[in-house]
């Protein structure tokens, strides 16, 4: 199926885009492509103007600066998945990019368009929440900068204002002693996740948790952060007997729904394990043995 | 036909300019400006590859993708396999593979499959059997459980690597010859692909299959 007839209109600065969706009515911006060429095709989406970033070469970059891992709204999910600075220093980054739909979708879509997306089977909100991430959007009024806590308001809506645009998300580079992970439960390649969940873990020196942020997937109306583990974590030595306790807690935070992949009580049970796991590989990628985690 | 816009496409080397609506998709413009109906619209929505084409090397969906946002890239479909070097004049290596290893039935899939295939050789000549599945993952096939698929595309891996051989050493002419030889005559009349039940099974009317010179259905 053929999308409705749009105008479109191709800006080449952030500044061009921001003032076209100031001045638009009925408009709708397309980085990636890959959630929205579909819902433009069914006509869910039905904008008379379309405003496809994609030519803004500013908003393509992946790297580290002043701090923050940064990521522009052109960053593809292969950049990510290919990036050595990713496979050296982002345990969770690097474990969800290859997990993201197929390659040909992977070399389109944008790891911003998918949290602009704000779908609740998403994968990238998760890791953004687990790394107490920020999304950075430009407005009329200048930048606005959204914790991610504070972006997801229920599945495909979020806080980004109506005349911004998503430019950056960004996270902390990594403490000396920090790891994270993603693990994802899927039926087959390339689909969404059944559920999934992102741990971050920050060692202090004596390797107490001195930080723990954990992202869940598909088990809520938008990716949610499992507080109740993350609180259950911090001052404690990582341990096998802890990450269990923490996956239940997970579970028992989560608020998943059945579907055709499970019930309730299976993606529960799934929440646990997929956290565990999650926190296992974390912690291993902390600096410790993985030996040691599970005694 | 309101709103159109001119837009350059280079596809399999050679440069294109028309006239396009933005909502044209890149798979409509390519089929349909350019009646290269090679590249298969299989399921419209962006799951199956089949729409599968190489933009500026990387394997897209051109179903997921404006015609306009390809403006002044270079393309590539399964039209152009046979015009690279390393097709010799012939059926690419890739091409060979799929019909040495039965790595098609009905087909439909085939050019998506290459598309994929090609990406992943270009950037990884050696492939283990699971790089190919991943590289494979975005593009369905129903009918050949991608055995055969995977099997092609390793033939093709180890076809690539004695022409890249050849070409490296002294012996490029005879090396062109020995599998010229081997290859086109497939096609040159009936065609037996050599797989029990193949093209429709035991019922296929050979002669019918010598009349359309032999296609592999």
């Amino acid at each position: 199926m053929k999308p409705a007839q749009f105008e479109q209109h191709e800006p080449e600065t952030v500044e061009e885009a921001v003032s076209l969706l100031e001045s638009l009515d009925d408009r709708a911006v397309l980085s990636g492509g890959q959630s929205m060429v579909p819902m433009l095709r069914f006509r869910l989406a039905v904008p008379e103007t379309i405003i496809d970033i994609n030519r803004i070469e500013s908003l393509d970059y992946l790297e580290e600066d002043d701090g923050w891992l940064t990521i522009g709204a052109l960053a593809r999910h292969a950049d990510v998945e290919h990036s050595e600075l990713i496979a050296e220093h982002y345990g969770s980054f690097a474990d969800t990019a290859p997990l993201v739909a197929d390659p040909q979708i992977r070399n389109r879509g944008t790891v911003a368009g998918a949290i602009a997306q704000a779908d609740p089977k998403g994968d990238w909100g998760s890791v953004l929440l687990a790394h107490e991430g920020e999304v950075v959007a430009q407005g009329p009024d200048g930048e606005r900068v959204i914790p991610a806590d504070e972006f997801f308001l229920l599945p495909y809506d979020t806080t980004l204002d109506e005349n911004e645009l998503l430019t950056e998300l960004r996270v902390p580079t990594p403490a000396p002693r920090e790891g994270s992970a993603y693990h994802k439960l899927k039926r087959k390649v390339g689909d969404y996740a059944m559920a999934g969940s992102a741990a971050r873990l920050v060692l202090d020196d004596e390797g107490r948790i001195e930080q723990a942020g954990i992202g869940l997937t598909a088990v809520d109306i938008t990716n949610v952060r499992a507080t109740d583990a993350e609180d259950h974590l911090e001052g404690e030595r990582p341990s096998s007997e802890l990450f269990k306790r923490a996956g239940e807690l997970a579970a028992e935070q989560s608020n998943p729904e059945s579907d055709e992949h499970g019930d309730v009580e299976y993606k529960e049970r799934m929440v646990n394990v997929l956290t565990q796991r999650a926190l296992g590989d974390a912690a291993e990628r902390a600096g410790l043995v993985k030996q040691r985690v599970s005694q | 036909m309101t709103n159109t816009r001119e837009i350059t496409l280079t596809v399999n080397g050679t440069e294109h300019t028309i006239d396009v609506e933005p909502r044209q998709l890149l798979v409509h413009a390519i089929r349909e400006e350019l009646d290269m109906t090679g590249t298969h619209i299989g399921c419209d929505t962006g799951n199956c590859g089949a729409c599968t084409v190489l933009k500026d090397g990387e394997p897209i969906k051109s179903c997921l993708m404006f015609a306009t946002q390809a403006d002044g890239s270079e393309l590539m479909t399964v039209e152009g396999m046979e015009d690279l070097p390393e097709a010799r004049g012939d059926l690419h290596p890739l091409q060979e593979g799929f019909r040495e290893e039965h790595g098609l039935q009905c087909g439909y899939c085939t050019p998506g499959m290459l598309m994929s295939g090609k990406a992943l050789l270009d950037e990884n000549p050696d492939p283990s059997e699971e790089e190919i599945r991943e590289a494979i993952s975005g593009n369905l096939c129903r009918c050949t459980g991608y055995q055969n698929i995977v099997r092609s595309i390793e033939y093709a891996a180890e076809e690539l690597e004695e022409v890249a051989a050849a070409d490296g050493g002294t012996t490029v002419a005879s090396g062109t010859d020995t599998s010229s030889a081997d290859a086109p005559s497939a096609f040159d009349s009936e065609f037996d692909c050599g797989v029990e039940n193949c093209c429709g099974g035991p019922t296929t009317d050979r002669n019918h299959d010598a009349d359309t010179g032999g296609e592999h259905k």
